[in-house]
């Protein structure tokens, strides 16, 4: 409990992200999560009590769009940047330990591939796959560029890791590499992973919601890019709806600005340097 | 004699990387072996940049000779099979010169004693573990019930390198390499831990390459001593002879420049020491051409082989190359064959 | 320096890194501070230049120079006494000279610093006299820290800290990270730049040996606290605190083989002291008297002290 007390960052951080859990599922149990579809409501309501958060212009219910919506954003954030740290984790893992030949490969793709500008891959395949997108589909796409990242930064702690004492005595008491990194390795790394996660998630939800705000993601969704999409579409800045932007923006506030804080949070129990004290 | 571990020619030669042409010859035709009938304690003694630490590495096979063979039971390490591997790790352990580097801070420091046990087969049950723990524990003298459930940063260096060295006896290994085991150590534990040592050698037939810089203690506990100096041996045998009638001028140079504990002041004399050359790349001679008092032309020429001066000691300066050259390797320290 | 105590503050209490050390220098002598780790010997150092950063603090006492006690001084006037009155040869000096400066330059920056006026010729010539004085060659003034072996930063450090003609030197560990033989020219260069000046050195140090062949007064710490204080001879030939005795028959000796004699037991760690004699529970001479009163140090002869009640 000290501790929290000091790590204030991790606790404002945890709290944000818990008020937005908490209005997700409340609002999943006050609301009927079926008037974010169009023609739920009437059109181009400000909010009141039937409608807390307004309507917009094609009947969606606001309040219903963001409870189901927010959910829905943060998984394709969650699933992407999972999958994003999992596979940098592994690739980064193995060739930092192992070095030779597959570490000249995985550095190589590293370093290109994060050269080349990541939106204007995620729109190329966001555009070529025609047909409409899930959810899941986003995830995927986002995924396939989210382990760069990941795989660099990872091996680069791995790298000053495998020098440590505590390896070679490892290697000299019969441990095999893949033993090496799951038992000695990887626990001291924990903290680390987990700080990467939450960047790797976040950076994931603003991939995802970017591609939406361009009309790339999945039409049907009431995600909260796809409501910032059809905000624009409808010019909802001119014609003064100010309830139907003001709020997915604030709603995108909170999680970035929880995921923010929940990453320095953790950043500091990941490096003992920053710590206040011994 | 069944030789149990050796170095036969070995060279280690670090490149420099793309952007530098220059190469670290760190250890030059070294050749040494040990006697698996006969342990022994050998001190490795030299400064930094003598391939000291090279040679430890060579020898566990954390790094393999660019020159040379090492050779484990007559097999060279790199043709060695999985299961001799095993048994290669068995018989050679270390012991590091850092205290603290060696604990993963993850875990409270059971973890690398109950490693081994595991890895290797040592124990049939929980309870045995334990025992063999307690046992080796208490032979380097801790008592389990402190040391045992704690973390690293709970304990003091000198404990942390006495758990090292339980550890290294918990594989009754046939030799360890003790890498500058008390240098990090304060001084008033460093004597628990080399009398450890030479217990181990004594009671329990472990030979011990002691590798240091410091003089006194390989003096204190070695039988053979090897001084190197830039890669090469320059002196090598007896522990009495080298450190008491010492020949190289490097060996005296090394001697006379150890502060003594003791009353009389003869440390710091009027005339100045012999300046330190910076770092030249020597090509072919004696390496210590560059500082030696005793420099000649043939010094610069081409490096001198060991010459057998007394009967359990050699030298590898042209000052005695009256006496016999030592034919083959200098396998046997010091022994002439 | 008297009744000096310095504590850090830690999660679990004050603890005192210096117990109430006394002891005077004098002028051109040099002084020895042993001590193995936890010891307090570089807080002493440190405490008294005033460097002791939080969350350590300088509890009581105080510490004179020429009657002058730098405890009460002004930051802006001991800032002016470092360097200028007292130099410190830090541990791992030779990390402590700036990568991307050269070493002539970083001489220059300590003369800046302290306000003296000199015209450019005047100031390469006092850098190279300075060079010379630690046996480097007048180029070194060129070259930068990564471009010079270790002995010859150690040296280049020596004369950053005599730049100034301090009166008091003080070396905290100036060798330990050095080759034997190097370690040798340093202290030489260091007895010998002491003599031109006419100063005094303090060295602290773990390494006996050093300290029997480099020092004219030895005290030796333990726990915080200074428990002998003696010429060095009579340290070696007749030590009377225990500590000192043990320390010095663990010492391993070139004469000939012997036995192992380490001091059983451990150091202990400074929040949790023993009562009494901070060493009591490693002493084999140990009576009641030693388990609840703390000995203070005493001149159990001429120039001789020892915090010992067995003395």
């Amino acid at each position: 409990m000290g501790y929290l007390r000091r790590n204030l960052s991790l606790v404002v951080g945890i709290a944000l992200l818990s008020a937005l859990g908490l209005f997700v599922i409340i609002g999943h149990l006050v609301v009927d999560t079926s008037k974010s579809r169009p023609l739920s409501a009437p059109a181009v309501q400000a909010p009141s009590l039937a409608h807390p958060f307004g309507t917009d212009r094609q009947g969606r219910d606001l309040f219903a769009t963001m409870v189901a919506g927010t959910p829905l954003t943060l998984r394709i954030g969650f699933i992407a940047g999972m999958l994003g740290v999992g596979i940098g984790a592994i690739l980064g893992f193995a060739s930092a330990y192992y070095r030779g030949r597959l570490d000249a490969v995985v550095r190589g793709v590293v370093d290109i591939g994060l050269t080349v500008p990541g939106l204007l891959v995620l729109i190329l395949i966001a555009v070529s796959l025609r047909r409409g997108l899930t959810v899941n589909q986003m995830a995927i796409i986002v995924a396939s560029l989210a382990w760069l990242n990941p795989a660099r930064t990872i091996r680069a702690q791995v790298l000053s890791l495998r020098e440590r004492g505590y390896v070679e005595v490892a290697r000299l008491s019969g441990m095999s590499g893949s033993e090496i990194i799951v038992k000695e390795l990887m626990p001291n790394l924990l903290p680390y992973l987990a700080a990467t996660l939450v960047n790797s998630v976040s950076s994931a939800i603003l991939a995802s919601i970017g591609l939406e705000v361009l009309g790339l993601g999945p039409i049907d969704s009431p995600t909260l890019g796809m409501t910032l999409y059809w905000v624009n579409f409808n010019a909802a800045l001119i014609n003064g709806w100010w309830w139907w932007w003001t709020a997915p923006i604030t709603i995108i506030l909170v999680v970035f600005l929880g995921l923010f804080f929940l990453t320095v949070g953790l950043d500091e129990i990941a490096n003992p340097r920053l710590r206040r004290v011994i | 004699m069944t030789t149990l571990l050796e170095a036969r020619h070995a060279t280690r030669i670090f490149d420099g990387g793309y952007f530098d042409r220059t190469s670290t010859l760190a250890l030059d035709d070294f050749s040494l072996a040990i006697d698996g009938d006969r342990p022994s304690i050998i001190a490795v003694v030299g400064e930094s940049g003598s391939g000291k630490t090279t040679l430890a590495r060579l020898l566990l096979g954390l790094t393999s000779p660019t020159q040379g063979q090492i050779l484990y039971k007559g097999q060279e390490l790199q043709t060695m099979s999985r299961a001799v591997w095993r048994a290669f790790r068995r018989d050679v352990q270390v012991i590091f010169q850092d205290p603290y580097g060696v604990y993963n801070p993850f875990y409270r420091i059971d973890h690398v004693l109950t490693t081994p046990i595991t890895k290797f087969g040592l124990a049939a049950s929980r309870a045995e573990a334990r025992a063999s723990i307690d046992g080796v524990l208490r032979a380097v003298g801790l008592r389990p019930e402190e040391t045992l459930g704690r973390f690293a940063h709970q304990l003091s260096g000198g404990q942390r390198q006495r758990i090292m060295v339980a550890r290294a006896l918990l594989l009754r290994p046939r030799v360890i390499l003790a890498d500058e085991p008390v240098s990090m150590v304060d001084a008033s534990l460093r004597a628990t831990i080399l009398a450890s040592l030479r217990t181990m050698n004594r009671d329990l037939g472990i030979s011990i390459v002691y590798i240091t810089h410091d003089l006194a203690t390989a003096y204190q506990i070695s039988d053979t001593i090897v001084v190197l100096y830039r890669g090469s041996v320059v002196e090598i045998g007896d522990v009495e002879l080298v450190v008491k009638r010492p020949q190289h001028p490097y060996t005296q140079l090394l001697l006379s420049s150890i502060p003594l504990a003791s009353p009389e002041r003869t440390w710091m004399t009027e005339k100045p020491s012999t300046p330190v050359a910076a770092t030249e790349t020597i090509d072919h001679g004696c390496k210590f051409a560059g500082r030696c008092p005793s420099v000649a032309a043939s010094c610069r020429e081409s490096a001198p082989s060991l010459f057998q001066t007394d009967r359990d000691r050699a030298v590898a300066c042209y000052l005695y190359r009256d006496a016999p050259t030592v034919t083959g390797d200098h396998r046997q320290p010091g022994r002439s064959r | 320096m008297r009744e000096l105590t310095v504590s850090y503050d830690t999660p679990l209490g004050a603890v005192r890194a210096a117990d109430r050390i006394s002891f005077g220098l004098r002028a051109g002598e040099r002084l020895g501070f042993a001590g193995e780790s936890g010891s307090g010997k570089s807080t002493v150092a440190l405490a008294i230049l005033r460097m002791i950063q939080p969350p350590g603090r300088i509890e009581g006492g105080e510490v004179r120079l020429d009657g002058v006690d730098l405890l009460s001084l002004a930051d802006e006037d001991m800032r002016r006494v470092r360097l200028a009155r007292i130099a410190l040869i830090p541990q791992g000096s030779m990390n402590a000279l700036n990568p991307v400066l050269r070493i002539g330059d970083q001489i220059i920056d300590a003369l800046r610093d302290h306000e003296i006026r000199m015209s450019a010729r005047e100031r390469d010539a006092r850098v190279r006299e300075l060079l010379e004085s630690v046996g480097l060659r007048s180029e070194v003034a060129e070259m930068f820290p990564h471009e010079l072996s270790g002995g010859m930063k150690q040296r280049a450090c020596i004369a950053i800290a005599i730049s100034l003609r301090p009166r008091v030197i003080i070396a905290d560990e100036p060798t330990s990270a050095l080759d034997v033989v190097v370690q040798k020219q340093v202290m030489e260069t260091l007895a010998r730049v002491q003599k031109d000046l006419g100063a005094s050195v303090i060295l602290v140090g773990h390494d006996m040996g050093l300290m029997a062949q480099f020092v004219d007064r030895l005290g030796i710490m333990y726990a915080g606290r200074l428990i002998e204080a003696s010429p060095v001879r009579a340290i070696l030939t007749r030590s009377l605190h225990p500590y000192t005795r043990m320390l010095i028959a663990s010492l391993p000796s070139l004469e000939q083989k012997g036995t192992f004699n380490g001091i059983p037991g451990l150091i202990p760690l400074l929040r949790d002291l023993p009562p009494g004699c901070a060493f009591h529970p490693r002493c084999p001479d140990a009576v009641d008297r030693c388990r609840t009163e703390r000995p203070g140090l005493r001149e159990v002869r001429p120039d001789t002290w020892a915090a010992c009640h067995l003395v």
